[in-house]
Parts: structure tokens; sequence; C-alpha cells
């Protein structure tokens, strides 16, 4: 059965089909995403029941405990004296990404459906949607690290044009500075995925090899090659290792966002139509912690012990500056942007601290809020395709003209600031648990980041509920006047039909968080197992 | 009299069997003379006569340089007493030449710009053949004297295309600037072979005597030397600081003739340079003069220069003459390596970027139409109306800048790979160096060439001054997507082109 492959070429089929489609069934396309949505939704959670758990199927450095697994021979380079350039179609799922898989189609689908609002050129715009569906895919499934590139890199081309053509004012800056950004770090990455297929060994056929698995065990590695760990080799005056650790989590630092490297996550997702900033906050961000994770901590566990600190560090600081910048903004659509820099940086503490809770609380944050910021993007594109306005100061009241909405607007708000019961809750508090326990379990966190982060949620509460207050409360007052007040209808059943499935998970997830722990729970321990 | 190192017999002999091995040659010769005549004979009909006749000679040749192949499968082959150096490599570059000027041929009639030329094309034809032999030759040729020989065959011929049409006078001026320009690096050239004939007494690069000579004497002068030699081959290459008369050219001359100077000579000159550089590469004592670090440094300082200055361009001629630059510079680090990997990744490199180039130099014949000078602005919303050119130009800059999938991207991964692989070895610096700053002018890359789907897709048409496109420019569109099909399934499947370069 090869469901992986069809799970990641779904998209790819139907898009192929919308292209045939003649134009004056251009009514039909956005049925056509939808509905390669919907299959991989029902493909992926096929799977996530499938999925089995135990001691024989951690995953993470072992190739044969790995599931749905495919492996096909695909570039096959002579190189003369230095034997065959081997890359591979290697995908596999384990603990990491069966989650993840799962919310991003999910995510995928309640994209779809927000792109009912897109009017022109539908064709082109259905079709770089499932492009990018397809390579969001392939990044989480992919376990050759070559693979694993082409579909991070395919994913650029797609949000160029969907943020730049169908985005909002500033779309054409917006977009250039986003691809720049994110190809100034992938092509370092370039640099040290070519490094370390030259530093690692097939231990069967002794070719050199772009195989993941490979990478994360230090017997693989070729004698005095230059990532060897016990050939102690320097680039510029630096460990080669930790070099090579600093590139990869710089490029996936930059998707994060990390803070010094997040200035262009605000235009991008604000200037993007609300499908793309669906998809942006949902899926794209939770790539850089899968990539910090599958790639970097995995292959250089020691240099991720070493600088623990200083990744928890950025993670503080993180989840405080994106708070307070949250907290100072006036557009709708930059607030939930920069509450999702400062939730973000929770998956940063957590993964830092190293410990099972934390990774476990970073992993659960990254599908809570792949869930919630999904639902917050759209509940913001709720009141933009109605008035073309989201500045925050020109709404009053809208609790008695929007009731529904209203409610939706709180199950987001109060989800995304912890309340307990919600997914956002169990995933803070893991993931500070992990960071207070550092200090006793491996020592290299201190205390005071937790309480720092515990301040983040404080924050948070802050401005979700000034917003609350802001724009729902008191009398209806609009800067539009009557006209608005006609357009601000209440929310119809698409719109219902991709908030209930959004909220119900962050509900499900807060209640019975075991849902999502035992399936990782595996995979965890096996990560934390490689840190020692 | 003395008597002569080799008998007159044996001469003749070794003569006669080169001539075996000189098939391709012969054959461009022939076609050369073949085009002259029939554009002197048919006046009227002359053009798409000589454009099919151009067509049918490139295919033999092709097929000439393919047997070629099989020829020296035992080994590398002298000829003409240590004249040429018909090996591997070697025929790698002319197969590529003979492929690339095939497409030139069929895009030259396509191009309205020199379509309505009153000349006719007859003549183009026949230069171009007499400067594809001169490339053959450069890629052959381990001789001091037929390097010279070489180089001037293709530069002569080259002066005449830029200029071939010239009703303007920017045209002319581009055309003075390159002729003034190119017979100065002759020149130099020149000189310093005649210094390094004076230091060995032989003109024969691959003799043990020459660079033993070389060893012996004082290196300052030999350096002064080979640095003259250098800058006569870089004028052809185009990197930093020989790359002054690249912009203006490229401007003035007519796109096809661009998309020509931009591949097979600045291909040429890399075979050549290739050529010129193995004898001290392979000999140990050679110390005089560090060719890694000098290609190094100007490897560095073409790739900024080139790229940086694309950045600043609107003229989208000029902003691909300043890309040309920064490629130069990319493929040079191939280069440095000195290794059989470098090569072929070289091989690669170059060739998906010519398919690339020119793929992009026939677009802008394509969205200029008889309007000569097409900047970016023209493009504005031009995506909505020429949405299959469109989308080919996207791919093709993918493929330019380097990204993934597209043929340029594992061209990008062999060069970077073949210089790690250096860097495994001897462990220098300047290879790291390298990489740093192909990867980063790699990101200034994506910023110039993406001005061109930013105008085409992303702002929107000005009140509609739709220039009359299509219709007469099908045959120009199929080729272009052809290219494009190319650059792209070259992407997930490199291995084809790959391991023939080996």
């Amino acid at each position: 059965m090869h469901i992986l492959s069809l799970l990641i070429f779904t998209p790819l089929l139907f898009g192929v089909l919308l292209l045939l489609l003649p134009s004056f069934l251009r009514n039909s396309f956005k049925y056509v995403a939808l509905a390669a949505t919907l299959v991989q939704v029902v493909l992926s959670g096929w799977m996530y029941f499938q999925f089995k758990t135990g001691a024989s199927f951690t995953g993470i450095n072992h190739a044969d405990q790995y599931q749905f697994v495919e492996k096909a021979s695909w570039i096959s380079l002579n190189l003369g004296s230095l034997g065959k350039m081997q890359i591979d179609y290697f995908v596999g799922i384990d603990g990491l990404s069966i989650g993840l898989l799962f919310m991003s189609s999910v995510v995928m689908a309640v994209a779809a459906l927000a792109s009912w609002e897109i009017k022109t050129n539908l064709k082109g715009f259905f079709a770089l949607f499932l492009l990018l569906d397809m390579a969001v895919i392939g990044v989480f499934c992919a376990l050759d690290f070559f693979l694993f590139y082409i579909f991070y890199e395919l994913m650029l081309l797609p949000l160029y044009f969907l943020i730049g053509i169908w985005g909002g004012v500033r779309r054409e800056y917006a977009a250039i500075k986003f691809f720049l950004y994110t190809l100034f770090g992938s092509v370092f990455m370039l640099l040290v995925m070519i490094g370390l297929y030259f530093s690692v060994t097939d231990p069967v056929t002794k070719n050199h090899t772009f195989n993941i698995i490979h990478m994360m065990n230090p017997a693989n590695f070729a004698q005095g090659s230059v990532f060897s760990l016990s050939a102690h080799q320097m680039l510029f005056g630096l460990p080669a290792r930790s070099l090579a650790f600093v590139v990869l989590f710089i490029a996936f630092a930059i998707k994060v966002p990390v803070v010094p490297l997040h200035t262009w996550l605000p235009d991008a997702h604000v200037e993007a139509p609300t499908a793309v900033s669906i998809i942006l906050a949902g899926v794209l961000l939770k790539i850089g912690g899968y990539g910090i994770l599958r790639i970097c901590f995995s292959i250089f566990p020691e240099v991720a012990t070493a600088g623990a600190f200083w990744l928890g560090l950025l993670g503080v600081i993180s989840i405080l500056y994106g708070a307070m910048n949250a907290l100072a903004q006036t557009d709708l659509k930059r607030l939930i942007a920069y509450s999702s820099v400062s939730h973000m940086g929770f998956v940063l503490l957590g993964i830092s601290s190293q410990t099972t809770e934390g990774i476990s609380g970073a992993l659960m944050q990254m599908l809570s809020h792949g869930f919630l910021s999904a639902m917050l993007f759209f509940l913001v594109g709720v009141i933009y395709s109605r008035v073309h306005d989201r500045y925050i100061y020109n709404f009053r009241g809208l609790a008695s003209l929007m009731p529904q909405f209203t409610v939706f607007i709180m199950i987001a708000f109060f989800a995304s600031l912890g309340l307990p019961g919600f997914s956002a809750f169990i995933a803070e508090a893991f993931s500070l648990i992990g960071a207070f326990t550092s200090a006793s379990v491996n020592g290299l966190l201190p205390s005071w980041m937790a309480v720092c982060g515990s301040v983040g949620i404080l924050l948070s509460a802050a401005y979700f509920l000034w917003t609350l207050q802001r724009m729902f409360f008191g009398e209806t007052r609009l800067s539009g006047g009557e006209s608005w007040k006609t357009a601000l209808t209440d929310i119809n059943f698409r719109e219902k039909s991709a908030l209930i499935p959004l909220s119900l998970f962050a509900l499900i997830l807060g209640l019975l968080p075991s849902l999502v722990f035992s399936k990782i729970n595996d995979s965890v321990l096996a990560l934390v197992h490689l840190f020692r | 009299m003395n008597e002569l190192p080799i008998s007159l017999t044996e001469q003749l002999n070794n003569i006669l069997q080169s001539i075996t091995y000189f098939a391709p040659e012969t054959a461009l010769a022939i076609l050369f003379l073949l085009l002259i005549i029939t554009g002197l004979l048919f006046r009227n009909d002359a053009d798409w006569i000589c454009s099919s006749l151009c067509l049918l000679g490139l295919i033999f040749v092709f097929q000439r340089d393919v047997q070629q192949l099989y020829f020296i499968a035992s080994g590398p082959k002298f000829l003409f007493g240590s004249m040429l150096l018909l090996h591997h490599v070697s025929v790698l570059f002319k197969l590529i030449f003979a492929v690339l000027t095939f497409l030139i041929v069929v895009y030259i009639p396509l191009d309205r710009q020199l379509k309505v030329h009153q000349k006719g094309l007859s003549d183009l034809y026949a230069i171009i053949i007499a400067v594809v032999f001169g490339l053959h030759l450069m890629a052959m040729s381990v001789n001091l004297l037929m390097i010279y020989l070489a180089v001037e065959t293709v530069s002569i011929g080259s002066y005449l295309l830029v200029s071939y049409h010239s009703e303007n006078r920017s045209v002319a001026e581009a055309g003075l600037k390159y002729v003034l320009f190119g017979f100065a690096a002759s020149a130099i050239m020149l000189y310093g072979l005649s210094l390094l004939y004076t230091f060995t007494g032989t003109l024969d690069i691959f003799n043990t005597h020459f660079v033993d000579q070389l060893i012996r004497i004082n290196p300052v002068p030999v350096f002064l030397a080979m640095l003259l030699v250098i800058a006569g081959i870089g004028f052809k290459l185009s990197f930093v600081p020989m790359h002054f008369w690249v912009p203006d050219v490229y401007e003035g001359a007519s796109t096809p003739v661009v998309a020509f100077l931009s591949t097979l000579t600045k291909i040429a000159g890399f075979a050549l340079l290739a050529n010129f550089l193995t004898p001290f590469i392979f000999f140990n004592k050679w110390t005089a003069f560090d060719f890694r670090l000098f290609f190094s440094i100007i490897a560095i300082i073409t790739m900024i220069v080139g790229n940086f200055a694309a950045v600043l361009q609107n003229n989208i001629k000029r902003m691909l003459a300043y890309s040309a630059i920064g490629h130069t510079g990319f493929a040079l680090m191939a280069l440095v390596t000195f290794s059989q990997q470098g090569v072929s990744a070289l091989l690669f490199y170059l060739s998906v970027y010519a398919l690339a180039n020119i793929g992009a130099l026939m677009l802008c014949s394509f969205y200029a139409g008889k309007n000569s000078m097409l900047m970016v602005q023209d493009l504005r919303g031009l995506g909505k109306t020429e949405p299959f050119a469109s989308v080919c130009f996207v791919i093709l800059l993918i493929s330019l800048t380097g990204l993934p999938i597209s043929a340029g991207f594992n061209g990008k991964v062999l060069v970077f790979s073949s210089v790690i692989e250096v860097y495994r070895q001897s462990h220098n610096i300047l290879l790291l160096v390298l990489l740093v700053t192909g990867a980063v002018t790699t990101v200034v890359s994506l910023f110039y060439y993406f001005k061109i789907p930013l105008y085409l897709f992303l702002k929107p048409a000005e009140i509609s001054t739709q220039k009359p496109t299509g219709n007469r420019q099908f045959p120009l569109l199929i080729i272009i997507g052809l290219l494009t099909a190319i650059v792209f399934l070259l992407g997930i499947f490199p291995s084809v082109l790959a391991n023939f370069m080996q």
C-alpha cells in the first residue's frame, strides 16, 4: 500500500485535473480543491488511527520503526572516482510527524473553505494552493534530506505568488521579503546538507547517503569527515558541528519564527489573503518546529544540549517580545500574527528543555496552535471579507451585531490565551513544566525562563481580553456607519462548517490530551534518549 | 642545414592520420563555404535555404562529434603534431556547442528584429558556422599558436555578429566597443603567449619541457605572462575585471546574438581555460602561480559584482548580462576544484545554464517584438494575457536562480558537492569562502530574477496598452515550451544528462 505517497500526491492529481478543466467551469474549481483536501483529511485520519504505538514503533533514529514507509531509488548519479550519488524517494512517519500530518490536512481543508472569498484568477489560485499542499505534506513525510529539501523549497514559489497576486496593499513587498528571508536560510541549509552527505555513509552499501536516519547515528560518519563527531573539525575557526547546527537552526528559526528573524511574518501574514494566512500560521510555522526536532536536534544532539540555554533564551524572548508587540497592535490581523510569534516561542522553550514533558508540550503546542491560529485568521477573514477593514478601533459592540461570530471569537480567544479545558492550556502547561523540571533533571534551563514564559501567558490574556473588550463589548459603534451595519451579517453555513471542527479539535485535545500524547510518547522518549 | 627533428614522411603520416579525427571541423569548414555560396546564388530565398542547410549541417556535425566519443574511448589523442588534443571532455564540449548552435540557428529567424533586417540572414548563418568552427578548435587547442588562432577566429566572427544589424547608434556603439576591447584583449593575450614562448622555447604546452623551463626562471615574469594570457581568455569568459564590455554589448546586439555570446563563447572560454591549466595543475612542483587562490578570488569578486550590479538593472537584457557575469563566477567555482568531478559538474552547470539562458532570451524576443529595448516595466500585467509564455519564463528563471525543481538547482548541487568534496581533502579555507559567496549571491540573484515575475503577475496591467504580440510568434513559443520542459525534466531526472557528462 502506497498510502503515504497517495497522501502526498493527491493534491497534485487534483491540481492536474483542475488545470485541465475548461474555464467556464470556474465555479467548480473550489470544490475540486476542497475535495482534494477532504481526501487528505480522510487518509491522514485513517493513518492516525492505524498508527501503532509501543516500544517497537518509536521511529526517530530507527529506520525499521517508522510506519507507512516507502522507499524507491530516485536519482542515481555516477560521480566517477567518488562512487555514486544516491538519492532516494524515502518517506515514512513516526510520532513526531503523525500528529502534524493530520493537523495539516485539517487546516488545509479549512483553508480551502476560506478561499471561497477569492474572486479573481481562480485556476491559478487553486493550482498553486494544491501545489503548496503537496509540498507541505511532503516535508512532514520525507526521510531523505534531499527530498526534504526539495519539498521545503517547493513551498516557497506557490507562497510567493499566493501572497503576491491575491494579497493586500503591500503584497509585493511582503511576498519578496518572505521569499528572500526563507531562501537565505535554506541556501545555507543546502551547503550543510551536502556536507552531511559527504560525511555520512550508508552502513550497508558504504555509499554516501542523504538518509536522515543514518545521519543520526554517529557511527555512520566517515572517519575524519567534516561533520564527524570524533574528528572535531573546524570551519572558519568554529567547531564544524556547532556551525552546522547553527546554520540549520537559523534556517528553521526563520520559519518558526524566532524573534530576531521574525520580521517577515507580520508583513506576510497581514498581506496574505485569509486562506494563505491560515496555511502560513497553521502549517508553515510548524515546519520550522518540526525541522528543528527532526534535523537539528536529531542529527546534532550534543550541540543542542550544549546550546540549550541560548535556545531557551530565544524562546523566552520570542514569547515576551511577541506578546508585547501584540499588545501594541491596532490591526487585528497584525495582532494575531504577533500572537503567533509569542505562542511559537513556547515550542522553542519546550524543545530546548530536552525533557519528555517539554518536548511533548512543544509538539502539543504545534498542533494546538495549528488549529487555533487557523481559527483566528479565519475569524479575522470573516470581518475583513465583509467590510474590508481590520482596524480594531473602527469596531465596537460587535457582540450584539454578530452573536454567533462572537461565540467563536470567544472560543478562539479563550482557548488561545490558555484557558483550562482547551488544547493550548495543556500545551503551554507541559512546555512550562518541561522548562521548570529541566533545572533539576538535566540542568539545562534556569527556572526563571519558565517564570518568564508564564508571564507570556499573562500578557496573552491581556491582549486577547482587551481586544475582546474593545471590539465586541459595549454599544455598537462602527466607523463605517449604517452601511457596515448591514454588511456585517452573522456567519453563514460555510464559515460555521470550518469553525466548528476547529473549535472541537481545540476542545477535544484539551479534554483528552492522551489522544495525542499516547501517539507521540514513544517517539518523544526515543528523542530524549538521543540527548544522553 | 641542421636535420629536422621529425622526418617529412612521419609528419605527413601524422597529418593524414589526424584528418580522420578532424571530421566535425572539416564538416564545419565545408558548411561555411556552402553557406556563402548558397547565399550568393539564391538572393531571394537565401534565408530559409541557408537556415535549413545550416541545421542539416549541424546535425551531421553532431553525429560526427558523437562518433568521436568512440574514437577516443581508448584514451586522449594528439592531432597534427600536438596542435590539438582530442580528449573526452573536449568532445563533450563540442557536443554542447553543436546542440546549442542548433538551438540558436532555429531561433534566429524567429526574432522579429533580425527578420526585418534588409541585408537578409544568410551571411549571419555563415558567420555563426565559422565561429562554431573556432569554438571547436578552442575546445581542443593545446598549443600556444593554436590557442591564439582559435580565439581570434571566434573573436573576429563575434565582432561581425554583434554589429550585424547596426541601424541605430547604440548598436554601432556596442559593436565598436566590442571590437576595440576585443582587439586590446587579443593583443594582451598575444603578448603573454609570446612571453611564454620566449621563456620555454616551445609552443606545445603539454611538452614536459614547457613547465620545466617555466619553473627554472624567475617567477615574477612568469606570473606576468600568465596574467596576460588569462586576461585574454577572461575577456571571453567575462569575469571581473574583464567584464566591462558585457552589459553594453548585450544591450546593443540583437537578442539571438546575445544568446550566442552569453552561452557558446563563454562555454568555449571555460574549455580553453581548462585545457590551458591542465599541464600546470598536474605538475606538482609548480608553485610560481597559485591558480586556486587566483581563480577563487576572481570567482568571488565576479559573483559579487555580477549579481549585485544586476539588482540595479531595469533593462532585461542588461540584467541578464550582469547575471551572466555572476554565472561565470559560479562556474569558476567548479573549475577551481581541479578535479574530475568538478569538470563534470562544470559541464552540467554550463549546459543547463545555457539552456535556461537561451530560453530566457527567446522570451525577451517574444515579449519585445520589434521593440529592441525591453524593460521590466513593459512586462506589467502580461502574465494574464500570455499565461503560457509567462509560466515558462518563471520556470526558466527558477532554473537560473537555482531553486528546485529545475535543472539549475541540480547544477548548483553538483557544483557545491564538488567543492565540498575537495574541501574535505584539502581543508582550504578559500573553498569555504567560495561556498558562502555562492550561497549569498543565490539569494541576491533571486531578488533581481524575480523582478520579472513581479511585473508579469503581481503588478496589474496599466490601462490596456497591450502590444499585439502572439499570432506570428507561435513557433517561438513552441521552442520556449520545449526548452522549459527540458529544464524542468532535468530537475526531476538529472541523471540522464549528468551521467553523460562524466
